[in-house]
């Protein structure tokens, strides 16, 4: 086909278009449904008997409030990431609550070392599919929202859009798990949210692919 | 520098009248990018391709625009929203491409058999046409007959057997019977 037909074609079919709100108020929107889906999650779960004490105790609160922060980063820069034009940047943008959030159970390992006292690495299977299904609602709409946008990243952005899942996963596990050992978090919570956004990004590119049009 | 602020500005409004719907500005902004995103991929990968391969990847990139247009926010610069596309397009076609010729082989001369061995005879094929023809001639009729028809008209075995008369089997038998005599003889005469 010539490149002016083309054209011609593609002006035929061009019918308004939705605008795609900014990355902000996508990821405020995207919030809004995973949020009360991780809140139902943690009320049919049950939350922990020791809530209400651990809420009280900074490294809980600066664990806790890293997953949500770092899933809020990661939203922001997928979306970000399905826009064109946008900075690359943004795409480094959870890195920094990432680094917090292993810094502190990092801490924590360290905490027990200097203590002397002995490592406890027991299995904690249940991590693995609690954080699946409470990142799952989330990971969902994460997918159906990027799909509305150019796939110029499919990797990064299918790795970002996990790791917003499942961290915001992670975080609703903190609220109705009773596992706080650092060592635990670290290998069974991170390690899950490393895993799922690692094998997520390497299917990116089967994900989020360009669309083949049908020109009429 | 100011008539490229101007454009770009230019390219910004068309692109909001084609998010609204605008087919004649939709038509007039693709065919002004059209040079721009040709440029791009020349600058870029011109050296690599053929032209048909780079008119392939300019339609690559205007149908990824025209997928892509509802990503465009109105108050934004466009170029830089183009140029991302354009990246974007040229980086997977290089991937494809690497991806390509990662499962060639390359060979100085393409072999013009098939690999099985009954493709590759060694021997030479036979060449003393007029030894073949009096070796022909000296055949029993029916033997002569039947290879005239079969062999040297190609004919098939019920159309030949419709010219001779004889029947399918027999034009077999006697095909047969001919071929072993010519095989004997030119051995005997040593062509």
């Amino acid at each position: 086909m010539k490149t002016d037909d083309l054209i011609l074609q593609l002006a035929h079919d061009a019918a308004p278009v939705r605008l795609l709100p900014s990355p902000a108020k996508r990821t405020a929107l995207w919030l809004a449904v995973g949020l009360p889906y991780i809140a139902l999650i943690v009320f049919m779960m049950s939350p922990r008997a020791d809530l209400t004490e651990r809420l009280a105790e900074p490294r809980f609160l600066v664990e806790a409030g890293m997953a949500l922060a770092t899933a809020m980063a990661a939203a922001f820069a997928a979306f970000s990431a399905v826009v064109p034009g946008r900075p690359r940047w943004l795409l480094l943008l959870p890195v920094l609550p990432l680094s917090v959030w292993l810094g502190s159970l990092g801490q924590g390992c360290l905490d027990i070392l200097l203590r002397a006292s002995p490592f406890v690495l027991g299995w904690d299977w249940v991590c693995i599919p609690a954080i699946t299904i409470a990142g799952a609602v989330p990971a969902l709409a994460m997918l159906l929202m990027l799909r509305r946008g150019a796939p110029l990243y499919p990797c990064a952005t299918v790795a970002l859009g996990a790791l917003a899942a499942t961290a915001l996963g992670g975080f609703g596990l903190r609220l109705f798990h009773p596992q706080d050992a650092s060592l635990m978090v670290l290998v069974w919570q991170f390690g899950t949210v490393a895993l799922l956004t690692a094998l997520a990004g390497c299917s990116g590119r089967r994900i989020l692919v360009w669309p083949r049009l049908k020109l009429s | 520098m100011k008539a490229g602020t101007d454009r770009h500005v230019r390219f910004a409004a068309l692109m909001r009248s084609t998010q609204q719907g605008d087919q004649t500005a939709y038509a007039l902004l693709l065919r002004e990018i059209t040079p721009i995103v040709r440029g791009a991929i020349w600058k870029r990968r011109g050296s690599m391709l053929q032209p048909s391969d780079v008119e392939d990847l300019v339609q690559d990139v205007l149908l990824s625009v025209h997928t892509a247009r509802a990503t465009y926010a109105p108050a934004r610069p466009f170029m830089p929203w183009l140029m991302a596309i354009i990246h974007n397009r040229l980086a997977d076609s290089a991937r494809r491409e690497f991806r390509r010729k990662g499962n060639e082989v390359l060979v100085e001369t393409i072999p013009e058999t098939f690999s099985p061995a009954g493709t590759n005879i060694k021997e030479e094929p036979y060449r003393d046409s007029e030894a073949l023809r009096n070796a022909i001639h000296r055949l029993p009729k029916g033997q002569r007959e039947s290879i005239e028809l079969l062999k040297l008209r190609e004919l098939s075995l019920k159309e030949a057997s419709v010219e001779s008369g004889m029947s399918i089997g027999a034009l077999k038998v006697a095909v047969h019977r001919a071929i072993k005599s010519l095989r004997v003889t030119l051995r005997k005469s040593g062509t």
